[in-house]
């Protein structure tokens, strides 16, 4: 069931009762959770919040914090699977749904009330209701009617309802075929925000980092993404014209200003924010001889001396700082670079150097997957991360985090891009991280090893295939995730209802447990046997 | 010379404005015994000579000194009651150990008498609405927040609510609750306070 009005039966329904937030391990919901945070907080409403991974998590943690608790809230988790058959719930407790991940499951769609969507996503082309559900009624009836009509009206009965299944089947199929993501579930939670008249800079930071999510991680198109931002900029704008001109320079305030696309510039050297940033560092083709030459050739380009470049940022030269966008934007073309500037948003402080969006987003990215802190502790720190007051010492944490990882990605991209160890199975490529590497420990969690394939797969852009990537996860298992060729101007993956055909097909004991369909896990000593199942699917 | 140690005594309890001290009970046992001494002594001399009016003035030095000492004790006994009184405010009617040896039996009892009759006076507030009695000395400065929320450290298991709500507390789940509720849990140590 969708809900019309978010504040009136979303949030005041809320009000005076205790809810349980059931929050996913992505950057998206942990900025959602924190401004439904804020909203609860002001409103003084009870809640207990518990971080979950995938299905099997959501499933136990529903299970423990059920006494009592007539809400529950799930964020970015739960919205592709049917609710009410995975965690059996008494009758009257009501689940609210905000997930970005679709397609949305249709038992949770035309659920009577128990299961509310909370909004409506008109990209999505849902079936109708009784394309897709039948009475069965008729099973009955057609014994009284062989009795009074004979046996034409039966047969007739009885290929009607073949075509009507055959038709269903079809459209079940094209529906879930690809698995694709929404607009980012923090803009809807952004606009429950100013609904309910609590949209501060805090709320609207969380939205910018969202966005800057969704563009860094290519869930969605860049034209999507933009029109998906729109109404953060409007936002931002009102409440920068709100502000008078003493008002300016003592509250942190988003603006919006044309920035380099460079992940974690201000806190590193210009140098290694170049060859380490998955927009650029792929083109320059660091992973062969010329590519060290190419990147000297880009610096001199943009006339910034070498020894500078590698200082850190902060230590550089002031007017090379301030000349980093235009020359960037001037020597980009001559490398065949794509644009690397383009508007982003920014936290600007009175007593504290200006933070961008996209250097948060890598932050959290660096927290929750993280090599020596359990996800659930780095999950505490995320939410930290985010505040636009305190010490900022969880963000230090995440940014130091998110370095290292980013090193081991692009280690672990050039060894295999070097190694030409991306091999051809079919119709698609693939490429392992090899157990006991340095940059395994590193890319055991979704996030990064996308981030990775998105390397290797950018690096190929001429001749563009779906990709494959695997690392090693725990304990003889390993972790699988598919990338859709062009990620980043078709987003939209099929690998997601592969996975699961293949699975049944090859019979490996397939782990289909997180919440993104195209992730799964499955023993090592399966994988070749489930990869063969699969090219012979996608063939 | 006269009065000399109730200083001493005094001096000692000034240098400790803010908490209380061990029970200088040998010290108070040495005035007492110079205060009986120059009693005895003034009564020797006001009993010998009625007639005799040299001696007066000595009676009447014993006599200053004899006040001068009763002044200070009293005033020693009385900083220390009140330094009683807030140790009542701050650690509740249990005391712990090392803080129940600073005390002299006598202060203990004094002590004892002294919750019983904030505890009486605190259960009788509310009684026409139908409270219980509200605990005075819980928040001493008025709250910030209604509700906090805290960060479970430990698998503690269910807490019950007083409405009725049964909340799982297990390891890194963040709960948003009544600030009574968790009072006692931060102060075992189970919850954590997230600003």
């Amino acid at each position: 069931m969708f809900i019309e009005d978010i504040r009136n039966d979303f949030y005041n329904v809320l009000l005076g009762n205790r809810v349980l937030l059931l929050v996913h391990y992505d950057v998206d919901a942990i900025c959602a959770c924190k401004i439904l945070q804020e909203l609860f907080r002001c409103d003084n409403v009870s809640y207990t919040l518990v971080p979950v991974g995938g299905l099997s998590e959501l499933k136990s943690a529903y299970e423990e914090n059920n006494e009592e608790v007539k809400y529950v809230v799930l964020v970015n988790c739960g919205g592709t699977v049917d609710l009410v058959d995975i965690l059996q719930p008494d009758e009257h407790v009501v689940f609210f749904v905000l997930d970005s991940h679709k397609p949305t499951d249709i038992c949770n769609v035309y659920s009577d009330g128990q299961v509310r969507l909370l909004y409506k996503d008109e990209e999505e082309n849902i079936p109708n209701f009784d394309d897709i559900f039948r009475d069965d009624e008729d099973q009955e009836n057609e014994e009284e009617l062989e009795a009074r009509h004979g046996l034409e009206a039966l047969v007739e009965r009885r290929r009607a309802r073949k075509a009507w299944e055959e038709r269903r089947h079809t459209l079940m199929f094209n529906y879930t075929q690809f698995s694709y993501y929404g607009k980012p579930s923090t803009s809807v939670a952004l606009e429950l925000a100013v609904r309910a008249s609590r949209c501060t800079a805090a709320a609207l930071w969380c939205a910018s980092v969202a966005a800057a999510a969704h563009a860094a991680l290519h869930c969605r198109s860049p034209a999507r993404c933009l029109l998906d931002a729109e109404p953060l900029h409007r936002y931002v704008a009102a409440a920068q014209r709100k502000t008078t001109d003493d008002d300016v320079h003592q509250a942190a305030r988003v603006v919006v200003e044309k920035d380099v696309w460079l992940p974690l510039y201000r806190w590193w050297s210009v140098e290694g924010a170049i060859s380490h940033a998955a927009a650029l560092a792929p083109q320059l083709r660091l992973h062969t001889h010329s590519g060290a030459a190419r990147l000297r050739q880009l610096l001199a380009d943009m006339g910034f001396p070498l020894q500078q470049a590698r200082q850190a940022y902060r230590s550089m030269d002031v007017e090379l700082r301030r000349a980093l966008l235009p020359a960037l934007e001037a020597a980009a073309p001559r490398q065949r670079l794509p644009a690397p500037a383009r508007a982003a948003f920014l936290l600007q402080r009175p007593h504290a150097p200006t933070l961008a969006a996209l250097d948060v987003v890598y932050a959290i990215m660096g927290l929750i997957e993280n090599e020596s802190t359990p996800r659930a502790e780095g999950f505490q720190h995320a939410l930290a991360a985010l505040a636009v007051g305190g010490d900022g010492e969880s963000l230090q944490r995440g940014v130091a985090a998110a370095r290292r990882a980013l090193e081991a990605v692009a280690r672990a991209a050039h060894g295999t891009l070097a190694a030409r160890a991306v091999l051809l199975a079919g119709p698609f490529n693939y490429f392992i991280v090899q157990e006991g590497s340095p940059e395994a420990a590193a890319l055991r969690g979704p996030l990064w090893l996308a981030e990775a394939a998105r390397w290797v797969g950018a690096a190929h852009s001429h001749a563009p295939r779906p990709l494959l990537a695997s690392a090693p996860g725990a304990d003889g298992d390993c972790l699988l995730l598919g990338l859709p060729p062009r990620f980043d101007q078709e987003p939209r993956n099929l690998f997601g209802a592969a996975f699961e055909q293949a699975a049944t097909k090859s019979g490996a004991s397939v782990s289909l447990d997180f919440v993104d369909s195209s992730i799964i896990s499955l023993p090592v000593s399966q994988r070749a046997q489930f990869l063969d199942a699969l090219t012979a699917l996608l063939a | 010379m006269f009065g000399e140690k109730v200083i001493e005594l005094l001096k000692e309890a000034d240098r400790n404005r803010e908490t209380i001290d061990q029970f200088n009970d040998e010290k108070i046992r040495q005035i007492i015994e110079e205060m009986h001494v120059l009693f005895k002594m003034n009564m020797d001399d006001a009993n010998a000579t009625t007639e005799n009016k040299s001696l007066w003035t000595t009676v009447q030095v014993r006599h200053s000194a004899l006040e001068r000492n009763k002044r200070c004790l009293l005033a020693y006994l009385y900083n220390r009651m009140d330094k009683i009184k807030t140790l009542r405010w701050e650690f509740g009617s249990v005391l712990p150990p090392d803080v129940r040896e600073l005390l002299s039996d006598t202060e203990y009892d004094w002590f004892s008498k002294y919750s019983t009759n904030l505890a009486q006076y605190m259960r009788s507030l509310g009684e026409d609405i139908g409270y219980s009695g509200i605990d005075l000395t819980e928040n001493l400065r008025p709250p910030k927040w209604l509700y906090i929320e805290v960060l479970c450290l430990t698998d503690y298991g269910k807490l019950e609510l007083e409405d009725g709500d049964v909340v799982m507390l297990k390891k890194n789940s963040r709960h948003f609750l009544p600030t009574s509720e968790c009072q006692t849990l931060i102060r075992q140590g189970v919850l954590k306070q997230i600003v």
